[in-house]
């Protein structure tokens, strides 16, 4: 790390408490469950629903699992099928965003069409719709979220790419003959790929709510695989006799989710210098 | 009404009708390439072939598929959506959908007025005092806001009031039609659930379209003239933050209403939301169909809404 980009990360206090707060994260459900004392899936009926207490951090569950340890392997589960369905969602909606703005004409009003229709869906709908169409399961949630997200990076891609296309640099390509792909993976994509990143980290964060709340409902993840939704859903069956579960296991998920957002906003910051000076102090 | 006017809106109109069109084709046909046979998730596995066939011919599942989407598209119209396959035996679905239409509605509207007040404070109040303590907390808060899953939020809302103060109830729904002040108590704690990550949105919106306008040349020029700040305030600065604050209250009711789906379901809400849910583990085909129909056209008609009113909040928009 250079000591520009260190000074930068020092003196913008979100996005320093976002990536703080997002690395924590990530060594949590990359190395907890292997630290962890404790088994994601080990039942334990001598230490059924006991409170949190110095041993098991976040209490125990119906079946004696440790929750700190089932919430850092549902984390990594849910992380994985929210990164992978944004991942899915950036690739193709920019492809087809950029390759539309370059062709202009049918192809671009056909995908812009296509993108109202799915922005016409409340995302939940389409993505439970998705869930019943495909059947429920980890792949195909990691699906569900990917097409929510592929119209906003198509439509974003393409306004972008739109902006850019008259710039001398890009006729200069041209003007060389390179070939159309060419010049959008070589002059355009590195130049608008901050701001994909921008909406890419926010989308993690509503990726993961949207699995937690379909595996919630049932229709996402299907238990034993411990997602956060599932573990929210098993919190919810013994609400009466161990809140702690329902209670703590979402207030670790929102701390998490805070800290993507956090980095959300400090790397829009960082992209759109207009903001920057809007942002205040 | 001027005739560029009357064109746009005939316009606007005809592009409405045609997303929904083009929706209740994707809807159809992604229904109909689902896995499973519903005659078969509706009878059982081991269900008599002539009951099935039986089955098949009264929902209309024993004919070309161009020919099904030909008729449930004509009677859609008509707000015929066949028979539900799970259901009472048969319930018509269009029957189902005008009982729970008006409980989603009023669950929705209420989100949105509660999230709509509190941002509209939260985000004044935020600009005003920028870079002070208050606008510090509210700021922060709102991030927290929207990071807090819905349903969560539900269910420790019910924890800890519900279940101490004994004046809303934690599961259940009065509905409006019966009693007005029974459904905004009994509605008052999802609504809240639904409206927070709402409200955080809106009010930050709201706080950067603010600090956006202050500044403005025109803004300036108000106060030189000698207008007072509360007047400068609600005439020039105000009302031109309105516009950005409707637009996003607009784009974000797809997501408020994927909220309603999910703590209709956490609060035993009897509305769309549950119906689908319900639906999508019963394999029920026309109602899920008819349900994504429903929050489409809900979706289209509320984006018509918000363009008519920033056109009326926005001169240029009015060309």
């Amino acid at each position: 790390m250079t000591g520009g980009m260190l000074r930068t990360l020092l003196g913008n206090r979100t996005l320093l408490l976002g990536s703080l707060v997002t690395l924590v994260v990530l060594l949590g459900i990359v190395f907890g469950p292997m630290i962890s004392p404790y088994d994601a899936e080990a039942m334990d009926f001598i230490d059924v629903l006991t409170p949190p207490d110095a041993s098991h951090w976040l209490g125990t569950d119906s079946f004696g699992r440790d929750v700190l340890t089932r919430v850092l392997a549902g984390g990594r589960i849910s992380f994985f099928a929210s990164f992978c369905g944004v991942l899915l969602g950036a690739a193709i909606g920019t492809i087809l965003g950029m390759s539309a703005a370059w062709h202009g004409g049918w192809r671009e009003a056909g995908l812009m069409s296509a993108c109202d229709l799915l922005f016409a869906f409340p995302s939940f709908v389409l993505a439970l719709f998705m869930m019943v169409v495909l059947g429920f399961g980890l792949h195909n949630v990691i699906i569900a979220i990917g097409l929510t997200y592929l119209p906003i990076f198509a439509r974003l891609s393409r306004n972008l790419t739109r902006s850019l296309m008259h710039e001398p640099f890009v006729q200069a390509a041209r003007l060389m003959g390179q070939r159309p792909a060419r010049i959008l993976a070589v002059e355009i994509l590195p130049n608008i790929l901050s701001t994909l990143l921008v909406q890419a980290s926010v989308g993690v964060a509503f990726g993961i709510v949207m699995e937690a709340g379909l595996s919630f409902l049932g229709l996402g993840v299907q238990p034993p695989t411990p997602s956060l939704g599932v573990i929210l859903a098993d919190g919810r069956e013994y609400f009466q006799r161990g809140p702690w579960v329902l209670t703590l296991t979402g207030l670790v998920v929102s701390v998490a989710l805070l800290g993507l957002n956090l980095l959300g906003d400090g790397l829009r910051d960082l992209t759109d210098p207009r903001l920057r000076k809007a942002a205040g102090p | 009404m001027s005739p560029i006017a009357f064109r746009r809106m005939l316009r606007r109109a005809g592009i409405l009708l045609l997303t929904m069109s083009a929706g209740a084709l994707v809807v159809f046909f992604a229904m109909k390439a689902a896995p499973g046979d519903p005659a078969l998730a509706a009878l059982g596995e081991n269900a008599r072939p002539e009951l099935v066939a039986a089955f098949r011919r009264e929902h209309n599942l024993d004919q070309p598929v161009v020919l099904q989407f030909i008729a449930w598209i004509t009677g859609a119209v008509r707000g015929d959506f066949g028979r539900s396959l799970t259901l009472a035996g048969g319930v018509p679905v269009g029957q189902l959908i005008a009982s729970r239409l008006p409980v989603t509605a009023f669950i929705g509207f209420y989100a949105l007025i509660l999230a709509a007040g509190v941002s509209l404070l939260v985000g004044i109040v935020a600009a005003l005092q920028r870079g002070r303590f208050l606008d510090t907390a509210m700021t922060s808060l709102a991030v927290l806001g929207v990071s807090m899953p819905d349903f969560w939020l539900g269910y420790v809302l019910v924890f800890f009031l519900a279940l101490n103060v004994p004046l809303f109830p934690s599961y259940g729904f009065v509905s409006p039609a019966d009693s007005l002040g029974g459904a905004l108590l009994s509605g008052f704690l999802p609504a809240v659930a639904i409206a927070a990550p709402m409200a955080a949105v809106f009010s930050r919106v709201l706080r950067a379209a603010l600090l956006d306008v202050m500044h403005r040349p025109y803004v300036q020029v108000q106060r030189s003239l000698g207008h007072g700040p509360a007047f400068v305030f609600v005439h020039s600065i105000l009302r031109n933050a309105l516009i950005p604050y409707v637009t996003v209250i607009g784009l974000q009711v797809r997501y408020l209403l994927g909220g309603v789906v999910v703590i209709e379901r956490v609060f035993g809400i009897p509305g769309l939301g549950s119906l689908m849910v319900d639906a999508a583990f019963g394999r029920d085909y026309p109602v899920i169909q008819a349900c994504a129909l429903t929050f489409l056209v809900i979706v289209l008609l509320t984006n018509l809404l918000v363009d008519l009113l920033c056109t009326r909040l926005d001169p240029r928009a009015r060309a």
